[in-house]
């Protein structure tokens, strides 16, 4: 499976800069808590690294090769952004599709990713009335269509219930011992603290730390302690 | 590229309000060619049965918008980003979506045609007068109409494209259609204005305008609006495709 590798990313926007000299690795087989306070480049740095957004320096690279260069996109990373949106008209099953047929995936995943995220009853309603936290379901099994090998995850238990919670960590850690990298960008310490097995804090755009939870402790208060003290450090 | 067609196919299939704007067009015609009878069109006169069907063109203006839908309608639900996701390479998504809307243009176009043929035909028997395909370049004009309509889909997606925005790509393309290309056709006067989109529709899509003063031959109009839509399309694919989704 493929590792995920940012080296020295920096992207400004207008006047102000988002990422700068961003580098880490998130390698397989291990979830990645990509955690920092709101604004400090975690989301831009996803969309940098899916080819969404243009880096004004640095790489992001997918197993060694660039979004927009992998020959199946979608079969080799999974991506659930928060901006993503669903027509509010189309059913939840015909979002899936018109993603499977752009993107060479058999239409059957269609049907088995609805069971994996628990929405099969729901497949032909109208997103318009799903809740939050089943768009955020959607949102996943969107990710997971095309059964890649790299999952990148904006903010995925928003809007999930404490069952729905539960029931994504148990996901996240199946899909990391199958040898995914799967990456959660996140500001819920206490969720990251029982999922990562990997860390990167970042604070105004530059990486605070890197490396396994346990070297920071993998309690929700040490995480928390380690997490204030490295983003406030930042200034 | 065919993967990425049907993709666009099924995104139009599996949502309503697509087709509820292509089917104001044909609403516009039976509309159009009964007010044209009703407020005193001569039905013995050829030139005004050729008036009647030159509707078909103006349905066009529900594929312009239909059109701008295409990509600026992905921006304003957020689905654009899947799409990119989907397809990193930006343009084969646009060149995609102007097969696509052009082909569910030219269904419109047709649909139109035989509902303007149709409604003409049965007010020209009813008011006592004699439809006849033979007069005034009836054919040659149903067929501009239905090429008018293709034209207005791809240039709606490309307008859309550029601009992004879909309140602003409509209001702009109707206020260039209401209001600018008048005004820009008057500063220009005519020899430039009859270059103008709108008014190279008008000599596509009505036979017996060739000729007229402040018109360009139908063929003219014809090619004058591809350049409009690959001209779109072009500025699309450089400029705004490579901008940051955010």
């Amino acid at each position: 499976m493929a590792e995920v590798e940012v080296r020295d990313l920096t992207k400004t926007f207008g006047r102000v800069t988002a990422v700068r000299g961003m580098s880490f690795t998130a390698p397989a087989g291990k979830v990645t808590g990509f955690l920092g306070p709101n604004g400090s480049g975690k989301t831009t740095t996803l969309r940098i690294a899916l080819g969404l957004v243009r880096e004004d320096a640095g790489t992001a690279l997918i197993g060694g090769v660039p979004y927009h260069r992998l020959a199946r996109p979608r079969r080799t990373v999974g991506a659930m952004l928060e901006a993503t949106g669903f027509h509010p008209g189309r059913r939840a099953r015909d979002h899936l599709r018109v993603i499977a047929d752009a993107s060479g995936v058999p239409g059957r995943r269609v049907d088995e990713v609805l069971a994996q995220v628990d929405l099969t009853s729901a497949a032909r309603r109208r997103v318009r009335e799903f809740s939050l936290g089943m768009r955020q379901r959607l949102g996943l099994a969107t990710a997971l269509l095309g059964d890649p090998g790299v999952l990148l995850l904006d903010e995925p238990a928003n809007g999930l219930d404490p069952a729905g919670i539960a029931w994504l960590r148990g996901l996240l850690r199946r899909q990391a011992d199958e040898g995914r990298t799967v990456i959660v960008a996140s500001h819920v310490l206490s969720e990251v603290a029982q999922t990562a097995d990997h860390v990167v804090i970042v604070s105004a755009g530059q990486v605070r730390f890197a490396g396994p939870l346990d070297e920071i402790g993998s309690t929700n208060n040490a995480l928390e302690s380690a997490f204030l003290k490295l983003t406030a450090a930042a200034g | 590229m065919l993967p990425l067609i049907r993709s666009e196919f099924r995104k139009l299939g599996t949502v309503r309000s697509p087709w509820l704007l292509l089917a104001a067009g044909p609403l516009l015609v039976v509309a159009g060619v009964t007010g044209l009878v009703q407020s005193g069109g001569n039905v013995h006169d050829p030139s005004v049965q050729s008036k009647a069907l030159a509707h078909v063109a103006l349905a066009a203006l529900f594929t312009l918008i239909f059109g701008i839908f295409a990509v600026a309608g992905e921006y304003r639900h957020g689905t654009i980003t899947d799409t990119f996701l989907s397809t990193p390479a930006r343009g084969r998504v646009v060149t995609a979506k102007l097969a696509v809307y052009a082909l569910a243009g030219a269904v419109a176009g047709l649909v139109s045609g035989v509902v303007a043929v149709v409604v003409t035909a049965a007010w020209w028997s009813a008011k006592g007068g004699s439809f006849s395909f033979a007069a005034a370049g009836s054919w040659r004009t149903l067929a501009g109409g239905v090429a008018v309509n293709v034209a207005f889909a791809a240039i709606g997606v490309g307008v859309g494209a550029l601009l992004r925005n879909l309140a602003v790509a409509i209001a702009a393309a109707l206020a260039w259609i209401a209001l600018v290309e008048g005004i820009a056709g008057q500063l220009a006067g005519t020899g430039l204005a009859r270059w103008l989109p709108f008014s190279a529709s008008e000599a596509l899509g009505r036979a017996d305008m060739t000729g007229t003063a402040g018109f360009l031959p139908q063929w003219g109009g014809g090619l004058v609006l591809a350049g409009y839509a690959i001209a779109f399309a072009a500025a699309a694919m450089v400029t705004t495709l490579r901008r940051d989704v955010t």
